[in-house]
């Protein structure tokens, strides 16, 4: 049953094999857990941003008319409402994920920064399963696929590398304020309705325009729905180029990548005490 | 090596409180865990940490484990570790016992050839067949305890660091843990126990650190050392 030391050929732990098996499994038993045990499982996880839709949906069209701005207003709203989910389910579940995992931290040692990966990416598998519906509402909108949605990968990889590094700094500040719970439901909440979800972005002057582009999930919203809905109206089809410049549309993804960085450093100095403080 | 925890006070443990009075320094408490332990435990040496609740046998292990940090000195660890630290290798209660196997016995190295090779070894040495696909919430401590020690053991380690691990078991789980002991000890692996049961102490260890109040009282054979202690927890020598 137990073999001496030193005649073992796997792999010793802490290798990025390792890492990315521990990621796996974790990921796939969260998955699991989620929604095996009610057969209604995928359905409920798409039952919240659809209702969130629907509402939102019949307020706009038929109390305020903005279903005018956009030939495809429906996708156009649905898409922002999944991604949106996505940012604000992750980044939640990323910031609480090492306290709730205390007993874990207490007990092993593993690289720490894969608990709030593995929370992040549990979220991107129900945005995974949100997306189906979003496909389905393309196809019924008749909208031909193009060979540049290609460049919707690259966009994902940017929002999940903002995502994650927001994910990190909120996990390592929730070790010490406990009220940053609070805090950051209040923040996600302001940046859902300064960003344009709801109505489209030519509606907000372009002083506003130009802040709410530096926020990289808008960037990334826009893009998607520009290669999304490419021929919709002028009013719902605005890039960061288009408020930012040729140069300026860098400012997000930078804003991205620093934020990713600013997650990576300040995660890796307090990670020694997470343990004992978490 | 010493350790100091910082408590911070219940009320600065939020940033509200950082906004409303930036400027209070009543910052934090500290409780000293350790203060100067030093020791060097041999290859193939049976470690016993004995001492009374609170007296900083945990924090020793989990210091020794990588889990915490000390403050001044330093830990060297030569060789693969796998931590059995206060019942349990750390499981998610609400998956099942099959599912938690496989998390921790990622976690503790285990590649998927070798935990799909050991899955049964695991099952058979906890004796938990019949349980295996359910929660783990709903395991008896001794079930959790017999669960967690038996992944711990099929890494394969050089040192294993056993906390309180004999607490629940029944009679037949201790032997069977005693058992195993002989069987590293035989192997040449490393095994630093933490127990409060001073008779294992006495059968299976080397050497054995007497810790009191996070300081070193004894460090010796264990015979030595549980008189030590025996003479400190008894009531006449108060
Ligand atoms: N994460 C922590 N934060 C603050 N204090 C801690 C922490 N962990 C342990 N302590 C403190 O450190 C001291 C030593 O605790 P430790 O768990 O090491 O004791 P122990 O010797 O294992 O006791 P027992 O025999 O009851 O298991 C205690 O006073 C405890 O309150
Ligand atoms: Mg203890």
């Amino acid at each position: 049953m137990v073999e001496a030391p030193g005649t073992l050929h796997a792999p010793r732990p802490g290798g990025i094999a390792h890492r990315l098996r521990i990621l796996q499994v974790i990921v796939l038993a969260e998955f699991k857990l989620k929604y095996a045990g009610s057969a209604l499982g995928y359905v409920w996880s798409v039952v919240k941003p659809l209702t969130l839709f629907t509402v939102l949906y019949l307020v706009f069209t038929r109390i305020f008319k903005l279903g005018s701005v956009s030939e495809f207003y429906a996708v156009s709203l649905l898409v922002g409402i999944v991604f949106f989910s996505f940012f604000s389910d992750a980044t939640n579940q990323g910031m609480v994920s090492l306290v709730h995992r205390e007993s874990l931290l207490r007990r092993m040692r593993f690289p720490r920064m894969l608990i709030p990966t593995a929370a992040t990416l549990t979220a991107a598998m129900t945005f995974g399963v949100n997306l189906v519906v979003v496909v389905a509402f393309i196809a019924w909108e008749r909208i031909e696929p193009q060979l540049d949605w290609v460049l919707l990968i690259p966009l994902l990889v940017e929002l999940y590398v903002f995502i994650l590094g927001t994910a990190l700094v909120l996990a390592t500040l929730f070790i010490s304020f406990r009220d940053m719970g609070q805090v950051w439901e209040l923040a996600a909440q302001l940046m859902f309705y300064a960003s344009p979800i709801i109505y489209p972005a030519a509606l907000l002057p372009q002083w506003a325009q130009e802040i709410v582009f530096l926020n990289p999930f808008v960037q990334i919203l826009q893009d998607v729905r520009a290669l999304v809905l490419y021929d919709d109206l002028p009013a719902n089809n605005v890039t960061a180029p288009d408020v930012l410049g040729e140069f300026g549309r860098l400012i997000p993804v930078g804003i991205a990548l620093a934020v990713f960085g600013l997650g990576v450093a300040l995660f890796k100095r307090y990670e020694p005490w997470f343990a004992e403080r978490a | 090596m010493s350790k100091i925890f910082r408590l911070p006070h219940e009320r600065r443990t939020t940033l509200k409180e950082y906004f409303l009075h930036p400027f209070r320094h009543d910052g934090h408490e500290e409780q000293r865990a350790l203060q100067d332990v030093t020791f060097r435990v041999e290859p193939g040496e049976f470690f016993g940490i004995i001492g009374p609740n609170g007296s900083g046998k945990s924090t020793l292990l989990k210091i020794i484990a990588g889990i915490y940090r000390q403050d001044t000195g330093t830990v060297k660890v030569n060789g693969l570790l796998s931590p059995f630290i206060e019942l349990g290798v750390g499981f998610n209660p609400e998956l099942t016992a099959r599912d938690n196997i496989r998390i921790n016995g990622t976690l503790l190295g285990l590649t998927r050839r070798e935990l799909g090779a050991r899955f049964d070894d695991i099952v058979a040495f906890s004796e938990l067949e019949r349980f295996i696909d359910q929660k783990l919430k709903n395991f008896s401590s001794g079930m959790y305890l017999r669960l967690a020690y038996a992944i711990a053991v099929q890494v394969d380690f050089d040192i294993l660091l056993l906390d309180e691990v004999l607490a629940v078991g029944d009679a037949a789980f201790q032997e069977k843990c005693f058992a195993s002991f002989d069987r590293f000890r035989a192997l040449g692996r490393t095994i630093v126990l933490v127990t409060h049961d001073l008779g294992v102490v006495q059968r299976f260890a080397d050497r054995a650190v007497l810790l009191i109040g996070g300081e070193m009282r004894a460090l010796g054979a264990p015979d030595d050392v549980t008189e030590k202690y025996e003479a400190f927890a008894s009531p006449l020598a108060v």
